[in-house]
């Protein structure tokens, strides 16, 4: 019996965003938007919806007068990303 | 990148691989401070050695400009952490190594600075002192101030121990290489006399700092004229 995939990570930009912040201790909105040829909007939405089931968190800081994005992977979300890893090799070794 | 687009499993795997990769990339530094420490350090050392070899003193501690470098070093981290676009883990693991560095070489200063003084109180104490002894008695004996002999050595050592972590963790060749003439020239200096050891010393620091420092920047410049 296969688990079945994580749906908020089964989704391209999401997985994206997570891949990239399990690589990092932290990342800006633009950084992420820049490796992940995303637009702005869409980012921001799947970003919220990350942030809403409490796979990443999000600092929203002013830093020289402008302002900045910073998202962060938690360890829910590091679990919820193993788990997504462990069932995806599960269903690629049948 | 689509959003709604649903992912086969292969996809997905490519996916995770592909952006780990787009990552991790390679050593990113904007290259200024090890150009900084790289000249300030090479020039005190070459300096101390024209000191030592010309036997002439100048109206400050050379050394000091070391010291003044911290400022501009300060000024350009804090610079760095408000514009870097990421933290990665490793990143923090290196910072973590130059700062037990800066402290260790703080340490060996503050040893070469109180330890002389304090031997001979102790030793004055103990009720004897050190002399020094011509062989040959063509010069009267002389009190010695304790000192540890060929003390730079020691700091060349010092200086490779951070820039092999660096070039281990960041896989940049330039710091493999610099850390290598490093050991290299601490394994030299253990056979010269200590004046040698600053030539060494500077050595040192061009070839662990100064160099791969250049390398960095006009890797970071090339990156930045092509972002434009």
């Amino acid at each position: 019996m296969f688990k079945e995939l994580d749906p908020i990570l089964h989704s391209q930009l999401r997985l994206a965003v997570m891949s990239l912040l399990i690589t990092v201790k932290e990342a800006d909105f633009t950084y992420i938007r820049e490796k992940t040829n995303a637009t702005a909007g869409n980012l921001s939405v799947q970003v919220q919806k990350l942030k809403e089931v409490g796979y990443i968190d999000v600092l929203k800081q002013f830093k020289d007068n402008y302002p900045q994005t910073t998202c962060k992977i938690t360890p829910k979300g590091i679990e919820a990303f193993e788990a997504y890893v462990q069932a995806l090799q599960a269903y690629l070794k049948t | 990148m689509p959003e709604e687009k649903q992912l086969t499993e292969q996809e997905s795997l490519q996916l995770i691989t592909s952006m780990i990769q787009k990552v991790k990339g390679g050593y990113h530094e904007n290259g200024t401070g090890p150009i900084l420490w790289g000249t300030v350090v090479s020039i005190a050392s070459f300096v101390t050695y024209l000191q030592r070899e010309y036997l002439f003193d100048l109206p400050f501690d050379i050394w000091l400009i070391v010291m003044a470098a911290i400022i501009p070093q300060i000024i350009m981290v804090r610079k760095e952490r408000r514009t870097r676009p990421h933290i990665k883990y490793e990143d923090e693991a290196i910072n973590a190594v130059w700062i037990v560095y800066a402290l260790t070489i703080f340490g060996l200063t503050a040893y070469q600075a109180i330890v002389p003084e304090v031997s001979t109180n102790l030793l004055k104490a103990e009720g004897w002192q050190m002399m020094k002894h011509v062989l040959d008695n063509s010069k009267p004996d002389e009190v010695l101030t304790p000192f540890t002999p060929s003390l730079y050595s020691i700091y060349i050592l010092v200086y490779a121990f951070p820039t092999l972590v660096t070039g281990i963790t960041k896989k940049f060749t330039p710091m493999l290489i610099g850390s290598g003439i490093a050991y290299t020239c601490f394994i030299i200096s253990l056979y010269t006399a200590s004046k040698y050891d600053f030539l060494l010393g500077a050595v040192t620091a061009i070839t662990c700092w100064l160099i791969p420092g250049i390398i960095l920047r006009r890797r970071y410049l090339a990156q930045k004229k092509a972002n434009v």
